[in-house]
Formats: structure tokens, sequence, C-alpha cells
């Protein structure tokens, strides 16, 4: 069975997993304004949070290198990208569920982003989430998380490939 | 003139090259043993014989300290294994040319064979080849030493030296801008003087000898000795060999921001670097009309030779060793982040 969803300019199409839920729905507001990321991929093994950041879609203000360079680096969107995972965490752990390993995995569509950007960012989001088991804690709260960008994330993950609609429109 | 263009055959490890560089700034990239350092160290020597007078094949044996009896060590920078046993090396300024050719063939009466255009002398270049290692906190007694005895220095080293002794202009703004000046000042907590042959940074806390300075300070109190002593004006060429060396990378931002500022003033700048964050500096600071051009020194799958590769962007840089090194440990976290997934 494949899933299909679109999020404003991107589409993933995600394949042979066991269920899949667009969790961010703003017609359907999570309790007491929690956060949500975008998806849900449930698997036998674990659960994939999965959260699209989409700076240079077709209307983005930020159309230059250096504004988008900012943004990337800026500490609201690290800020966002946790406090969406631990909100969403909680939704689930409440709901009953979560109680398989939780990765979490984080697109940021930004073409001209480098593997060492890419790296760089994932370490700032295992230091902050934080990922793995701190001293103290005896269970994760998210066992790894990853950062891609479009070309990164459709080599590594061919099962929940990712297309930018305005771009294949062009192409047409 | 800027140099325009450099051509080497049979010269160290380069088997054929010929290269344009931009009159901006030029950043050479590639594994160690591509040749960055020669390279640069081959138009420094041309440069430099065109001010001081020396004979090129001297200067290159001073700059690049072949072994060997001296009739031999010319020969050394001939390239192993070439079949002709020749080399021929040619750096360009438009029309002015200075070239050399060197032989194996020690007895051969022609060789070294030295020729340059009328030009090239008469219209001489400042240059200023800074080493991966600084001199500075080193330099009382340097320059006696190497003038009386025999010291296995690259004469790079000691002409450093002479470049940062010179006294600063009396107009501190005679050539350079004096915000470019003040900005390294701001870095640095103040001002390079000397006393005697040792340097100081006098600054609010009073003066520090170099020797008590962090190197990376050390390398801004030279770039700023440098410009404010005329050395870096325009028309003149830097070459300056892993400026990443013992620098704090928060300090990349403010070298780099320098450097672009003199290239727009008419220096013409090499830079030899592994990284990274100088690469992007240079890519993020970069404006409009900038002229700013990444050589990728490579040795080629196909022939085996070492090969170049130019471009005006960054993302284009190919081969790029400093971002494979990147990819490979990207892709080794991604795996074991994702065991089971990817």
């Amino acid at each position: 069975m494949s899933w299909v969803y679109q999020e404003r300019d991107l589409e993933i199409t995600i394949n042979n997993a066991n269920h899949v839920r667009k969790f961010d729905e703003p017609e359907s507001p999570k309790p007491g304004q929690m956060k949500a990321v975008d998806f849900i991929v449930e698997y036998p093994d674990r659960y994939l949070f999965i959260e699209f950041k989409d700076p240079q879609h077709p209307d983005s203000n930020l159309t230059n290198y250096e504004a988008l360079a900012a943004y990337y680096q800026s500490e609201n969107i690290d800020r966002e990208l946790v406090y969406k995972y631990r909100d969403s965490f909680l939704y689930e752990w409440a709901a009953g569920r979560a109680e398989r390993g939780v990765y979490y995995l984080v697109l940021i569509a930004i073409e001209q982003l480098t593997s060492a950007d890419l790296d760089r960012k994932k370490r700032d989001l295992d230091r902050k989430l934080p990922a793995g088991i701190p001293s103290g804690w005896t269970r994760p709260i998210v066992q790894d998380c990853a950062v891609f960008n479009i070309e990164t994330w459709n080599n590594y993950l061919p099962d929940l490939s990712i297309r930018r609609m305005s771009s294949s429109a062009q192409g047409a | 003139m800027a140099i325009t263009r450099v051509k080497l055959e049979n010269f160290t490890v380069f088997e054929s090259l010929d290269l344009e560089p931009s009159p901006g700034i030029n950043v050479l990239v590639g594994a160690n043993g591509t040749g960055k350092t020669h390279l640069m160290k081959v138009c420094y020597a041309a440069c430099d014989v065109s001010i001081a007078e020396k004979s090129l094949a001297g200067k290159l044996v001073s700059v690049f300290l072949p072994s060997g009896p001296p009739a031999e060590r010319l020969g050394r920078l001939i390239k192993l294994g070439s079949e002709t046993g020749r080399a021929r090396l040619e750096v360009f300024r438009g029309q002015s040319k200075i070239e050399a050719q060197l032989s194996k063939n020690k007895a051969h009466p022609l060789y070294p064979y030295i020729s340059a255009t009328n030009d090239w002398s008469s219209s001489p270049i400042d240059s200023v080849y800074i080493p991966a290692k600084d001199m500075l906190a080193n330099a009382p007694g340097f320059r006696s030493l190497y003038a009386t005895r025999e010291v296995h220095f690259e004469e790079t080293y000691l002409d450093i030296l002479d470049r940062a002794y010179l006294p600063v202009l009396r107009d501190p703004a005679e050539f350079v801008p004096a915000a470019l000046t003040e900005r390294l000042e701001a870095e640095l907590g103040g001002k390079v003087i000397t006393h005697g042959e040792e340097f100081f940074l006098s600054g609010e806390q009073g003066e520090i000898e170099f020797t008590l300075l962090a190197e990376g300070l050390r390398k801004l109190g030279l770039l700023w000795l440098l410009i404010r002593n005329g050395t870096l004006r325009p028309g003149a060429v830097l070459f300056w060999d892993e400026p990443e060396a013992n620098l704090n990378p928060k300090l990349y931002g403010v070298v780099i921001e320098v450097l672009l500022e003199l290239q727009r003033l008419g220096v013409q700048v090499f830079l030899a670097t592994h990284d990274y964050v100088i690469l992007r500096e240079i890519d993020l600071q970069a404006k409009e009309g900038d002229k700013v051009a990444f050589h990728s020194l490579y040795r080629s799958p196909e022939t085996g030779e070492i090969a170049c590769h130019t471009t005006d962007k960054f993302r284009e840089i190919h081969p790029n060793a400093i971002m494979e090194a990147f990819d490979s440990i990207y892709d080794r976290e991604i795996r074991r982040s994702l065991a089971g997934l990817v």
C-alpha cells in the first residue's frame, strides 16, 4: 500500500509502512495548543516522526542565499523542531502509543545545504531534543534523529520519496 | 597587472598544467600532494624576482629547497619519471612573461634557461607569501642567522619577515581604507609594534610579546602589518598557504572579509586551503562583482596525472576533497542513526 500526501509544494509517497498518519491537521488542533509534526509513520519495530521545513517553496520570501542561511542557522528553527517533536511524542504517549522506538526525520528543503550543514543541524538537534538516554533517564524520548535536504532524503529513504511539485510542473 | 596565466610542464607533481587565475581571489583546494603549495611558490618566485632582481632559478631553489649538490638541485624540481628529463614553467601577466626551462642534464650549457620579457622587471609586481607556519614569534635574530649560516629554512620565511619589518605608512589610508585595518584592530584588541626585531601587540592591556600571543592572533597581526606598511596595496599579489592553520574558526570570518575587500581594491589573492569553513566564508561573503575562482587540483583517474577544474561557484567545486570528507561523515552518521531503515 502507498500513502501520498501533499504539504504545500512538497509531495511525499510512502511505501512499505504499516500505517501512516497526517499528524499536523490544522482543522483538528491538538489539545492544549500542542504542536505537531507533519507525519507519523508506523513500522513493526519503530515509529518515524517526520517534519518538513520548506523555506524555498515558490511563494517564500527567503529568496537569497543569505536569508536562507540566516533562517537555517537561527535558534528559532531549532526551537520549533524540538517543541514539535516533544509535544507530538507526549501526545502519542498519552494516547497509549509510542511504545516502540521513535526516530525523528527532519527535511529542510534548502537546495544549497551541504552534508556539513546537515550534520551540524543533526548534532544540534541531538543535544536539544535530547536524543538517546541522558544521564539519570532509563529510556529515551527519541531514539535518534536525522536531518536531510530533498536530495539526501531521496538518496537514503527511497520508500519515503519526496518531490517538489512546482519543479515537476515546470518540467512537464 | 595580476598574474593571468601559469603553465607548468613536468614540474614537481605536474605533468601539464595550464591555469588562468582570477585577478581577484583564487582558492586552491585538493588533497595533499596535488601541488597547491608548489603552484603558489612558482607564482611567488616569478613575482618576487620582478622586484628583487634575483634569478628565477635561484629563487626557485631557495623557496622549494630541493636537496643535493648545488648543481643538481634545480633538476630535483623536474617531475620524477618524466620522459624528457626537462621541465618548463611560464608565468604570464598579460603579454608579459617569465619562463624557466630546467634539465636534469647538468652538463648541458643551455640549462637552466631563463627568459623574461623586458617589462617583467620594468613593471615589477609586489608580492607576499605567508607560509603555513608563523614566523613572527621567532623573528628576533632570524634574519641575521639566515644571512650568515646554512639554515634549512625556505626563503619564504625570511621574505615574510622582510615584509613584516617594513615601517608602517605615515598615512594609514594611503592605499587601503582605514576601516579595513580598524576592523583587524578590533579583533586584535590593539596594533602591532616592534621593539628591535621583536613584535608586540600594543593595546589597552599594555604590550604583549608575540611569543605570548595565540598564533591565530599573530596571523591577524601579520595581515594588519602587511596592509599598514603598504605591502598589500592595489596591484600586489598575496599568496597564503593554509590561512586556517592555528586560527580559531571564529576568526575565519574577519580574515575572509578583509581578503575580499583587498580583492575589491585590486589585490590578487591565492589561498591554499583544506578547510570547509574557509570555503563557506568566501562563498557566503562574496558579493556580486567579486572575482572569486575555486581551483580544484586532483589526480585524474584516467591519466594518473594532476589536473585542475576551475569554477566560480562553491557548489560546483569538483572534485572537492574537503566536501568528500564531510559527505563521508554525514553518510556514516545517517547509517548509524537510522540503522535498519537506511
